[in-house]
């Protein structure tokens, strides 16, 4: 197992900021696959480009079960989120076969990646029942996430955990000072409010992101909470729109009114440390952030959380929902391999192991399981479950206005609503230069 | 001749001529994940970039950072290797002290800073509010930022400078001191009519090394801040990596990381040059 630690890729990458060597042109698609011949023939090694991610945590100690069932032997790279990311960008633009199977987050990266024909579509094993036995139950999986992992008309991966923005909160402070659990929006920046009244501004209301590539993903329940969509039916950005202006006044009033001092740096590990540390009432981050603040061993308050969804707005209830995927590289030459670690990892009861380990499954049959319905044994995992399944529900899957250029988008976003949060614009102003900035993006 | 020189300028091709040539091409095409190199766009990158605000920005908040860290750190490193020169109890001791924090990697001085300058939990503030000082938000502020990278790193890099400045004034004749203190030269006179008239090349040759690294800043403030708040520390480096990496718009961060190049090589042929008229006529 080698792994190269992600401030040694950042170096190389800084090195290489100054040629971009390693931006070459394309090979062909490496192998034909084992499926297309007829022949269905897993073995080998196979290498699993990973970012540092719960998911990764939790299916590692269980690799070595599949080795020795499968007798293929996995490696398993692990990098930091943006590292990962510069990684399979830069090794699959070049046709590389370092790795067969990586991690991607498909409203990221996806559509980009699918024109660029950077993921091997599945069907082909999907179709095979050698390779694919009816057991695997296709149809187990949420529709969402499964449709979140197809572009194109193909299924390009396959979704390993879903998530989305939910509010962690201090029950202890809520019943002491008489809070009442929020019911919408509005009510959550009074409960912010209530809060650094009652503890005298020793607790920070509200920990939310601020960080601007970061900030969209829990920006949408405001904004679609208003019930506007990212896009009008033409394709346009709907910021020209007044409640845009209002999503960003009661996001900003939370993050900049009632939120931690240098909260335009936060995302979730900012958030997760202040919250678990006892510093913040409320936390508005990933349904992920879980383990992180209900485990002791990190977390003061852990056996004070309770999570609830995000409430809704003006406009309904409608939290940010998303998956990842892991996908198959069209560069591997040992696509056989990798399909069977990827159909063990989604399995039924690989899924069902995960989610005991606290990884949110797009498996419906883990949530009925009445196994894991004993693991939720805490308050915390009660309604935390319950805050996943209103996501699943409810839950809108952009993270931002769809188009090929993700990373732009978001941080245009995360910029406007950073001015007002900094005092240097008002709502209305920056929901201007967001549209306009929008618009020359979307094209 | 050909046979003792020819594997160095291979090595020299391989290592400086291609990659730069390789990015004045990609600078000049369209780019794209999929097909990589496509057509041929000529110049339209660079007029993209002079109309770009944020790459005028962040051209500023380089040379901010460059002068401001540049004074700092020569007139901290001078002082320094005034304090080393003079008879110090255990100077090899606090010359290898001093070595430390040029010999940490960057990454990992940054991590550690970022814990200081936590605005809650920090060491930084605590430190502030011990005195009677509010805290500062520190790398959370766009009016904060650019201030706390320069302190990291004035803390890693002016110690450096004092051991060059040290080296060199070791390695001065001592016959004008003499004289000095035979004329009642006062050390302050001493100072500034003797010791830093001589150590013109040493200072210059100082400047000149850390003008490189300073131009192209990227690691310290990668993992401080990428750029961030509301893009206060976006060196060019910085959104040369986020146009590339992370919009994947890899020409115009060719462009952006060309020009750059160029404004490491003026800067550092102007050091050069004034090195040649001052210094070397001395």
């Amino acid at each position: 197992m080698t792994v190269r630690p992600w401030w040694q890729t950042a170096a190389c990458v800084a090195a290489a900021g100054m040629t971009l060597a390693a931006c070459g042109g394309n090979g062909d698609s490496a192998a034909d696959s084992g499926v297309a011949d007829g022949e269905y023939e897993p073995s080998g090694t196979i290498s699993l480009l990973a970012q540092k991610h719960p998911w990764t945590a939790a299916i590692e100690p269980y690799i070595p079960e599949f080795e020795e069932e499968t007798g293929i032997t996995v490696e398993v790279q692990t990098f930091a989120e943006e590292q990962a990311r510069d990684r399979h960008l830069t090794q699959l633009q070049s046709g590389s076969t370092d790795f067969d199977v990586f991690m991607s987050l498909k409203s990221r990266e996806g559509q980009m990646y699918a024109d660029a024909g950077f993921y091997e579509p599945l069907d082909p094993w999907l179709e095979d029942t050698e390779a694919t036995p009816d057991d695997w139950d296709r149809d187990d999986f949420k529709q969402a996430p499964w449709e979140g992992e197809a572009f194109n008309g193909e299924q390009l991966g396959l979704p390993i955990i879903v998530e989305g923005p939910v509010v962690f909160y201090r029950k202890d402070l809520f019943e002491e000072h008489g809070i009442e659990r929020p019911k919408s929006q509005d009510e959550l920046i009074d409960a912010a409010a209530a809060i650094e009244d009652a503890t005298q501004d020793s607790v920070t209301g509200v920990t939310i992101r601020g960080l601007a590539p970061a900030l969209p993903y829990t920006f949408g329940p405001f904004f679609h909470g208003t019930g506007l969509e990212w896009l009008d039916d033409d394709g346009a950005p709907n910021f020209d729109e007044p409640e845009a202006v209002e999503a960003i006044e009661r996001y900003v009033a939370l993050a900049r009114d009632h939120g931690p001092e240098g909260v335009l740096n936060y995302s979730f590990t900012q958030s997760s440390q202040l919250f678990a540390q006892g510093h913040a009432g409320m936390s508005v981050e990933s349904s992920n952030e879980i383990s992180s603040v209900i485990d002791p061993e990190d977390s003061t308050v852990a056996e004070d959380v309770g999570v609830m969804p995000t409430p809704p707005g003006p406009g309904g209830q409608h939290p940010t929902v998303l998956q990842w995927g892991i996908s198959m590289s069209p560069y591997s030459e040992n696509q056989d391999a990798a399909w069977e670690f990827m159909k063990w990892a989604t399995s039924p009861e690989m899924q069902l192991q995960l989610a005991m380990d606290g990884i949110a499954s797009p498996r419906a049959s883990t949530w009925e399981s009445e196994e894991f319905q004993e693991t939720l044994d805490r308050p915390a995992l009660t309604e935390w479950a319950e805050a996943l399944d209103v996501i699943q529900t409810d839950g809108h899957p952009e993270v931002a206005p769809p188009g090929e250029n993700q990373p732009e988008i978001r941080q245009i976003i995360g910029d406007g609503v950073g001015q007002v949060i900094a005092g240097n614009m008002d709502a209305a102003e920056a929901a201007q230069q967001i549209q306009s900035e929008l618009e020359t993006v979307l094209g | 001749m050909i046979t003792m020189t020819g594997p160095a300028g291979i090595a020299l091709l391989a290592l400086i001529l291609f990659p730069v040539v390789y990015a004045i091409v990609l600078s000049t095409v369209e780019w794209t994940p999929a097909q990589g190199f496509g057509e041929f766009t000529g110049f339209s990158n660079l007029q993209r970039m002079v109309e770009d605000a944020q790459f005028w920005d962040s051209l500023r908040i380089t040379l901010t950072l460059y002068v401001s860290l540049l004074v700092c750190q020569t007139c901290i490193g001078l002082y320094l290797g005034q304090l080393l020169d003079r008879q110090i109890r255990a100077r090899q001791f606090v010359q290898a002290f001093l070595l430390l924090p040029s010999m940490i990697a960057p990454v990992a001085i940054s991590l550690l800073w970022l814990l200081l300058y936590n605005p809650q939990f920090g060491l930084a503030n605590y430190l502030l509010n011990l005195v009677g000082l509010s805290g500062l938000p520190w790398l959370g502020d766009p009016s904060t930022v650019l201030m706390s990278i320069a302190i990291v790193d004035i803390w890693q890099w002016s110690p450096f400078m004092g051991l060059l400045m040290f080296a060199g004034m070791r390695a001065l004749p001592k016959e004008p001191f003499e004289a000095a203190i035979m004329d009642g030269a006062s050390p302050r006179q001493t100072f500034f009519r003797v010791t830093l008239p001589l150590l013109k090349p040493i200072i210059f040759v100082a400047i000149l090394i850390r003008s490189v690294d300073l131009l192209r800043f990227f690691d310290t403030i990668y993992v401080l801040t990428q750029g961030g708040p509301l893009d206060a520390s976006l060196t060019l480096n910085i959104y040369a990596y986020r146009r590339g990496f992370q919009y994947f718009d890899m020409s115009y961060a060719a462009t952006l990381m060309l020009t750059l190049l160029l404004l490491v090589i003026v800067i550092a042929g102007l050091i050069t040059f004034l090195r040649r008229r001052y210094a070397d006529a001395a």
